[in-house]
C-alpha cells in the first residue's frame, strides 16, 4: 500500500502542489452540492429571503469592529498590567482575566443588558442625590451595545494572554538596552518593545477577531431590533415564519464562511507586513544588478535591529 | 499620546454608531383626539401621563409568528392580528405606536427597565408570570392542539393513547406546564388528559413541529402547539397532521411591567376597559376573523 501510494507520488511529481489541492477542494464541494441537493433544500425561498438576510452583514461587521476595538484596548492593559510590578494594576488585570474567561459570554451579554439597568435603578432610588434620573437611563443599553461591550469585555480577556505573551517574547535584551539609553518607560514599550510584540500578537489576534465575528450571532438571544438586526437574527426571523430554519441556517452560514474567507485573506496581508523584517531574501550579488533596481531593495532586518 | 486617543474616539464613533441605530423609528405624536382615554384622563405622574404625554407607546412584538405577528419583507412593517390588536389599543389611547422586538424570555421574565411600556403578544396570563406582569383580561384564546407524523395511525384517542409517549414542546411554555400537569391561570382550570409524557423541550414550536416530520417516532410521538402554527406548518408541506379536538383552549392577554420605573395602575386599567370594550363592539371578532381564516377565536370555548 505504502508502495503503490509512494509510486503515485512520485509519478505525479510535476503535477504542481496547487493543482494538487485544487483538485482536493473540487471533489470536497462535489459532494456538499451533492448533500445539498440530497437534503431537498427550498432553493427559491433561499434566492428569495437572500437580500433580506445578507442585509444583516452590516451589524454583523458593526458589532464585530466594534467589539475587537474594545477588546484590543483592554488587551492591551491587561497585558501591560499583567507584567508590571504593580499590585493593584496586577491583581485587576488577574481578576478580569479569571471572572471574563470563566464564565460563558451569552451570560455576560445577559449581565450587562439586564443586571445593569437594575443597579442604575436601585442606586437612584437609594441615592438619589448622588444617581440622577440620568445616570439610570444610560445604563438601560441598547441590545447591540450590550452585546458590543460583552464581546469586547470577554475576547478582551483571552487576549491579554495573547499580548502579554507577545510583549514577553521580546528578547530581554531589547527591553534593556532601551534602557541603557535613557529611554522612559512609556518611550521603551512604544519604540522598542510593541513594534516587535504586534508581530507575534497579530495572527492570533486575526484568529480571535473571525471567532468573534460569528458569535456576533449571539446578541440576537438579547432581541435586537429588526431594522438593525445581524445575520443571525434576521435568519431565525425569516426561516421560523415560514418553517424554513435550515434553508434559513444554511444562508446564515454561507453568509459567516464568506465573510471568514474575505478577513482571512486580509489577515495574511497584514501578517506579511508586520513580519517583512523577518522574510530571508536570497542574497543579491550586486553586480548582477541594474542600478535602478538596487535602491528598490528592501531594507534588511528593519524590525529585528534594536 | 496622539495616536491613542485617535484609537479611543474611533472607538466612540463605533460604539456612539451603534447606540444610534437603537431605536425604532415612529413618527412624531400628536395633540390627543377627543374621546380617546389621553384626551380624557386625569393621570399625572405615572406611565399612562408620560405615555399620554410622549404621544407615543413601545409596544413589543415577535415577528416571527404569522398570522399574529410577522415582517413584511416588501414594505418593511409589521403585520398580524395582534399588531392590529396593539394598534387599535393605541388608536383608543389617542397615542401613536412604535416597536421593539426583545427575545421571549426577556419577555415574560419581567423587568423590563422602561425599554418598551406594553406587550401585545399572544401571552398566557400564567400565576407564575403574573408575579412579575400585570395583565388584562384577555383579548382572545388559542386552541392547543396534538400534532401527530402523517404516517402515525395509533393515536386515536388523546385521553389513551399519548400516555406515556415522547411529546415535543416549546420549554417554559403553556403546552410544557400542561404536559407536567402544573399549567396554573388564576380564575381558569385545565383537564390533564395525557398522563406521564416524556416531555422534550425544544427552543420553539417550529423545531419540534420538524423533528416531528422526521418520521413518526423518530424522535417524537407527537407535538403539542397553538391550532395556528400547527396549521401554518401543515401549509407548507410538511408531514403532519391534527389529531382529535384542541386539548385545551389558552387565555392570551396583553401584559404589562410590575415593576417599572412609573406606576402602571391606571394604563393597565385603561388598556383593561379598551379590550373589553373592543370584545363587545365587535372589533376583535371581526380582526380574528380577518387573520384566521373567519373563524372567532375571541369568546372562550
Amino acid at each position: 500500500m505504502g508502495d503503490r501510494l509512494e509510486r503515485l507520488a512520485v509519478s505525479s511529481a510535476r503535477i504542481p502542489f496547487r493543482l494538487k489541492v485544487a483538485l482536493v477542494w473540487v471533489v470536497i464541494f462535489a459532494f456538499l452540492g451533492f448533500f445539498f441537493w440530497v437534503a431537498k433544500f427550498d432553493t427559491d425561498w433561499m434566492l428569495d429571503n437572500f437580500t433580506f438576510i445578507a442585509k444583516g452583514l452590516q451589524y454583523t461587521i458593526y458589532i464585530a469592529l466594534g467589539g475587537i476595538a474594545i477588546a484590543i484596548v483592554l488587551a492591551l492593559l491587561g497585558a501591560l498590567a499583567r507584567i508590571s510590578s504593580n499590585p493593584i494594576a496586577f491583581g485587576i488585570s488577574g481578576f478580569y482575566i479569571s471572572f471574563f474567561r470563566g464564565t460563558p459570554l451569552i451570560v455576560q451579554m445577559f449581565l450587562i443588558y439586564l443586571a445593569l439597568p437594575q443597579i442604575g435603578t436601585n442606586l437612584h432610588v437609594q441615592y438619589p442625590e448622588l444617581f440622577s434620573r440620568q445616570f439610570e437611563d444610560s445604563l438601560v443599553l441598547d441590545p447591540a451595545v450590550a452585546g458590543t461591550l460583552a464581546l469586547g469585555l470577554n475576547y478582551g480577556a483571552y487576549m491579554t494572554e495573547i499580548f502579554r505573551a507577545g510583549i514577553q517574547s521580546v528578547a530581554a535584551g531589547q527591553g534593556e538596552a532601551a534602557d541603557a539609553l535613557g529611554m522612559t518607560y512609556r518611550q521603551k514599550m512604544r519604540r522598542v518593545v510593541l513594534p516587535q510584540a504586534f508581530r507575534v500578537i497579530i495572527p492570533p489576534t486575526g484568529n480571535e477577531f473571525i471567532a468573534m465575528m460569528k458569535d456576533t450571532a449571539l446578541v440576537s438571544f438579547l432581541g435586537v431590533s429588526i431594522q438593525h438586526a445581524e445575520v443571525f437574527r434576521r435568519a431565525g426571523l425569516v426561516g421560523k415564519a415560514d418553517f424554513k430554519n435550515l434553508e434559513a441556517l444554511v444562508l446564515a452560514a454561507a453568509l459567516y464562511w464568506g465573510l471568514t474567507i474575505i478577513f482571512t485573506f486580509f489577515q495574511r496581508r497584514l501578517e506579511t507586513r508586520v513580519s517583512r523584517g523577518y522574510v530571508r531574501t536570497e542574497p543579491l550579488r550586486t553586480a548582477e544588478l541594474p542600478s535602478e533596481e538596487l535602491s528598490d531593495l528592501p531594507p534588511h532586518g528593519k524590525g529585528g535591529g534594536g | 499620546m496622539r495616536k491613542s486617543s485617535a484609537v479611543l474616539s474611533a472607538l466612540a464613533v463605533i460604539v456612539l454608531g451603534i447606540a444610534g441605530c437603537g431605536s425604532d423609528d415612529s413618527s412624531s405624536g400628536g395633540q390627543a383626539a377627543s374621546g380617546t382615554v389621553c384626551a380624557d384622563t386625569n393621570a399625572s405622574g405615572d406611565l399612562l401621563a408620560d405615555i399620554c404625554d410622549a404621544g407615543e407607546i413601545r409596544v413589543s412584538t415577535d415577528p416571527a409568528y404569522p398570522p399574529q405577528s410577522s415582517l413584511n419583507k416588501d414594505t418593511g412593517d409589521y403585520e398580524g392580528f395582534d399588531i392590529d390588536v396593539a394598534t387599535e389599543i393605541a388608536d383608543r389611547l389617542g397615542v401613536d405606536i412604535s416597536w421593539e422586538t426583545p427575545s421571549w424570555d426577556v419577555l415574560t421574565a419581567g423587568s423590563w427597565n422602561g425599554r418598551w411600556d406594553m406587550s401585545v403578544g399572544s401571552m398566557t396570563p400564567t400565576n407564575d408570570r403574573q408575579k412579575v406582569l400585570d395583565f388584562t383580561q384577555p383579548y382572545y384564546y388559542t386552541p392547543a392542539v396534538v400534532v401527530v407524523n402523517e404516517a402515525n395511525t395509533s393515536v386515536q384517542d388523546l385521553t389513551t393513547d399519548l400516555d406515556g409517549a415522547s411529546i415535543g414542546v416549546c420549554s417554559a411554555c403553556t403546552y410544557e406546564q400542561f404536559l407536567n400537569k402544573d399549567l396554573d391561570i388564576k380564575g381558569y382550570s385545565f383537564d390533564y388528559v395525557i398522563d406521564d409524557a416524556d416531555v422534550h423541550g425544544y427552543d420553539t414550536d417550529t423545531t419540534a413541529l420538524q423533528d416531528l416530520a422526521l418520521g413518526d417516532g423518530t424522535r417524537l410521538d407527537a407535538v403539542i402547539t397553538s391550532l395556528t402554527t400547527a396549521q401554518g406548518f401543515i401549509d407548507s408541506g410538511k408531514p403532519v397532521k391534527i389529531v382529535g379536538d384542541p386539548v385545551f383552549y389558552e387565555p392570551l392577554s396583553a401584559a404589562f411591567d410590575k415593576s417599572s420605573p412609573m406606576d402602571d395602575t391606571s394604563l393597565v386599567d385603561a388598556v383593561d376597559g379598551i379590550v373589553g370594550d373592543m370584545h363587545q363592539d365587535g372589533t376583535l371578532t371581526e380582526l380574528s376573523k380577518k387573520w384566521y381564516d373567519g373563524t372567532d377565536l375571541t369568546v372562550q370555548q
